[in-house]
């Protein structure tokens, strides 16, 4: 029937919330590549970023780009600070315990927003006009446009860092060789730190770009997080190219879901699929190097 | 009567092979010792016996039925046990829960009979409980039958892995590296409780880097070199092997 | 002992003083756990003074809102004793138990409302209900590790949620299902919060006898064996795969039975209640609790039901405070607030012994 129709239009929306998805899941993959540790707060950073861009821009009355600046920094700030009075501490303790940690975080992150922000949803003004233009049929808002721009270069950013700078590299080093870059003198404690960092400001970016087009409340973060992780494991658990890859593609079959099944089940698409992929090819569609080995 | 028979069994690691068409026997009631350098496969072999992992090709046979593809919980259920080279206490239980932990293929009881405590589980219990202290006996822990097995010491963790793998009564019982660690005085009295297993009718199938004591109480060996057999037989033969004696002297030279 | 050499007593003699100290530390230790691990798995005597304060305690403090909390806290020690047998003993996580807990509530909302049923019979369908789905889930999940399993659940659980509210044919959506009749057995009508403390610690206290008798034989061994070594484990012909898929089903058959107590006693049944906020609750009192313990957590399970009901009276800034109190209760307890405890106290008590005899001595 017309089902199918809808498909194209629905392919636009699911690219751009996927590209969102894969940078929480590139947030993920980059703190548990440093440390094994899986931050259950990621999606709180893009809450965040959204949320704390809006307080700027209407209650300080802060340029909108200066505001977006100034926000990614406070986000990361957090990050810094989630890494410091979280994460460090609990450098002994079993997966558990760290696990229901970054939880907690997570809860407290959302809670304090609600309590200090308000919790009526905040939208952003889009980067550019707010008329969708029309091709083929679909229509396509600009912002949708510039969330694919900005994320392609994000990642570019990232993957360059990661490979020509040296700080990159130390991280590279430190997730792939732990005691080999102790060794050296790279220190995992501060590497971690900067995994936290640049995972706070991926996610506080994804936020940014993406409130003007869905409005961000103080309890966005939790299912975007989760949504995120279900990503980065879908792609391939563990390579940052498997949490791109996983976050197009589970944009992509959530938004089409939608033309098959009631809408009330959007959010369980995301479950449902963790739980095949989780069943049938924990590895993910890319294949990870983590799954099987001893670690996991 | 052949207990324990591997043919032609092949495994390979990403660029290594581990074992190549290795083929052996163990006689029931007899002690073998398998020697090797590190990294011959001696590991693996006990690992793929164990079930823990498949073979690429060969077949494994354990009291003439075929165990190759067997889950590792149901090969020991047929009698088959082992131990680690790397001593896996089960820290958050005591002592004597590691032995009664290992008798556990002969206690019955599911879910509901035991929640429920009904007699037969506690006439069970009580009995198991005599036998595990019997069994720390034989092991040298008596003693410490009351506490947590975390807080044993290096060489009684050893013996409470021994004790443990004991308890299953097994027919095969194989040993990985059990000496190493010890010191001299322990490794004696580890040469005497294997002995006194074999008297008491236990196969023993033994991994040992120590020669002196694989020399001693073995019946027969097998020498083990790039995951292929190069000599076996009785203690002496192997000993005068002219490749075995080539190995072992080449191997100082060349592992640094 | 640093002053030794400044007393004018040597350090044998008795001296009345010592009653001092020794008596309260006598007193606590009749009380508090016994650290030794094989004793502390039978039954004690200690448990029936436990069990004493458990019937005496709301005849002595009639207060309304503690009977009421003893009430709540006494459903969620249902559930965290379940999990403490699949989290505790057999080391598996579960981010998804509110679903179990959730099943057990609506299907005893279902019978007693739908169906008339009796609640006793309601009651034991619902954990038949919960523990048929951990079965049915546990099969394909267990095989999962650390993170994995624990994101499965998790996921499970949300789905569970999700499925809640879009059939409200069934379940009534969003909104629930409301006059469930209360608890009736034997011609009694738990209506009160005191009859029904009575009925939830009972069956608690039913519970946990089967778990100790569970935990004392070989299945509790075959548990706590697949925590700390599969490899051993299965060395040994334990089935590695089904004892967790045993540990899991009877905790989801706990947490059915808390659901449906839930249901009874406070005769609705929405999904705000299961969400995955209870979830990490019961989780996080098994881990103050203390693993590989079966009063720790129901001691936890008191604790944080009473914690969250304090903490409500600070209104607004109740969650962000819970969220950090939480956090700071992992960081300093990991291993359980009880673990240890007897000696902690010991150690300060004789501390502080040893602080008065130092001052003591100098001034003689």
């Amino acid at each position: 029937m017309t089902s199918w129709a809808y498909i194209p239009q629905l392919l636009i929306t699911g690219v751009t919330i996927g590209a969102i998805y894969a940078l929480v899941a590139i947030g993920f993959v980059t703190i548990a590549r440093a440390s094994q540790i899986i931050n259950f707060a990621q999606g709180e950073f893009v809450m965040l970023g959204g949320v704390i861009t809006f307080v700027l821009l209407n209650k300080g009355f802060l340029p909108y780009p200066v505001a977006a600046l100034l926000a990614v920094l406070i986000v990361i700030l957090i990050g810094f600070s989630l890494h410091r009075l979280v994460i460090h501490p609990l450098r002994k303790a079993s997966l558990l315990i760290i696990l229901m940690a970054t939880l907690g975080a997570s809860f407290f992150m959302s809670s304090t927003s609600n309590l200090v922000f308000g919790s009526l949803p905040k939208s952003l003004p889009p980067f550019s006009g707010s008329e969708a233009f029309h091709v083929w049929g679909i229509s396509i808002l600009p912002q949708s446009l510039w969330v694919f721009l900005a994320t392609s270069l994000l990642l570019i950013l990232l993957y360059l860092l990661s490979h020509r700078t040296f700080i990159g590299k130390a991280m590279e080093a430190s997730s792939t060789d732990p005691m080999g870059a102790d060794l050296v003198g790279i220190s995992r404690d501060l590497m971690l730190l900067m995994a936290f960092g640049v995972s706070a400001g991926v996610g506080a970016i994804a936020g940014i770009l993406i409130t003007p087009i869905f409005y961000t409340s103080y309890n966005s973060g939790t299912l975007l997080g989760l949504k995120g992780f279900v990503a980065a494991v879908l792609g391939g658990w563990g390579k940052p190219s498997g949490a791109i890859l996983g976050g197009f593609v589970l944009g992509i079959l959530e938004s089409a879901g939608i033309a098959f099944i009631p809408s009330g089940y959007k959010d369980g698409v995301a479950f449902g699929i963790l739980l095949l992929i989780l069943y049938f090819r924990p590895k993910g569609i890319l294949g990870s190097p983590f799954v099987d080995s001893r670690r996991w | 009567m052949s207990l324990l028979t591997l043919a032609e069994v092949t495994k390979r690691y990403e660029g290594v092979q581990a074992l190549n068409r290795v083929s052996l026997q163990i006689e029931k009631g007899t002690i073998k010792g398998l020697i090797g350098p590190n990294g011959s496969g001696k590991s693996t072999l006990f690992h793929l016996i164990s079930g823990m992992e498949r073979p690429d090709s060969g077949r494994i046979f354990f009291r003439e039925k075929e165990i190759t593809s067997l889950d590792p919980h149901k090969i020991a259920l047929m009698g088959l046990g082992r131990t680690f080279q790397t001593i896996q206490p089960l820290g958050n239980m005591t002592a004597v829960d590691n032995i009664l932990t290992g008798m556990d293929r002969r206690l019955r009881g599911g879910l509901l009979s035991c929640g429920f405590w009904l007699p037969r589980i506690k006439r069970s219990e009580r009995e198991a409980l005599k036998e595990a202290k019997g069994i720390l006996e034989f092991v040298g822990l008596l003693g410490r039958w009351e506490w947590p097995a975390s807080q044993l010491s290096f060489g009684e963790q050893k013996m409470l892995d021994l004790g443990r793998a004991i308890a299953l009564r097994p027919e095969l019982l194989l040993l990985d590296e059990p000496a190493a660690g010890l010191p001299p005085a322990e490794v004696d009295a580890l040469s005497k409780r294997i002995l006194k297993l074999r008297e008491d009718g236990m196969t023993i199938f033994l991994v040992e880097h120590r020669m002196e004591m694989v020399m001693e109480i073995a019946d027969e060996i097998a020498a083990f070199h790039h995951g292929e057999v190069i000599a076996e037989g009785s203690p002496d033969e192997v000993r005068r092997n002219d490749r075995v004696i080539e190995t072992y002297t080449k191997g100082k030279k060349t592992h640094a | 002992m640093g002053g030794g050499s400044i007393t004018t007593v040597s350090k044998n003699e008795f001296r009345k003083r010592d009653l001092f100290y020794v008596v309260p530390m006598w007193l606590l230790s009749l009380v508090l756990p016994n650290p030794v691990p094989h004793r502390k798995r039978e039954f004690q005597k200690r448990d029936l003074i436990y069990l004493a304060i458990l019937v005496v305690l709301p005849l002595l403090w009639r207060d309304f809102h503690f009977h009421h909390l003893m009430v709540l806290a006494g459903m969620n020690a249902i559930s965290a004793l379940g999990l403490s047998l699949f989290l505790g003993y057999t080391g598996q996580i579960s981010l998804g138990h509110a679903a179990f807990f959730g099943a057990g509530a609506y299907t005893t909302a279902l019978l007693t409302t739908q169906q008339g049923f009796p609640s006793l019979l309601a009651f034991i369908i619902s954990a038949a209900v919960s523990a048929s789905f951990a079965y049915v889930i546990g099969k394909p999940i267990l095989k999962l590790k650390g993170y994995f399993l624990a994101l499965a659940t998790l996921g499970f659980g949300e789905i569970f949620l999700v499925i809640v509210r879009e059939t409200p044919g069934l379940t009534g959506g969003v909104v629930g299902i409301s006059g469930i009749p209360w608890f009736t057995f034997a011609g009694i009508v738990f209506d009160t919060y005191l009859k029904q403390y009575y009925l939830i610690w009972g069956v608690l206290i039913g519970l946990l006898i089967f778990s100790k008798n569970i935990v004392r034989s070989r299945m509790g061994r075959a548990f706590l064996a697949v925590s700390a070594s599969e490899d051993a484990a299965s060395t040994v012909g334990i089935p590695v795969a089904q004892t967790k898929l045993k540990a899991f089903v009877m905790s989801a058959a706990f947490a059915g039975f808390g659901g449906s107590l839930f249901a009874s006693v406070m005769a609705t049944a929405s999904p705000e209640s299961f969400s995955l906020n209870l979830s990490i609750l019961i989780v996080m009192m098994v881990i103050l609790g203390g693993m590989g313990n079966l009063y720790g957590p129901i001691a936890g399970a008191i604790f944080l039901t009473w914690l969250t009901d304090v903490l409500a009276g600070f209104q607004e800034y109740s969650l962000p405070l819970y969220g950090m109190i939480f956090i700071l209760l992992l960081i300093f307890f990991p291993e359980g607030i009880g673990t240890r405890l007897g000696f902690r106290i010991v150690y300060l008590i004789s501390y502080w012994a040893k602080k008065r005899r130092r001052e003591k001595g100098k001034i003689e």
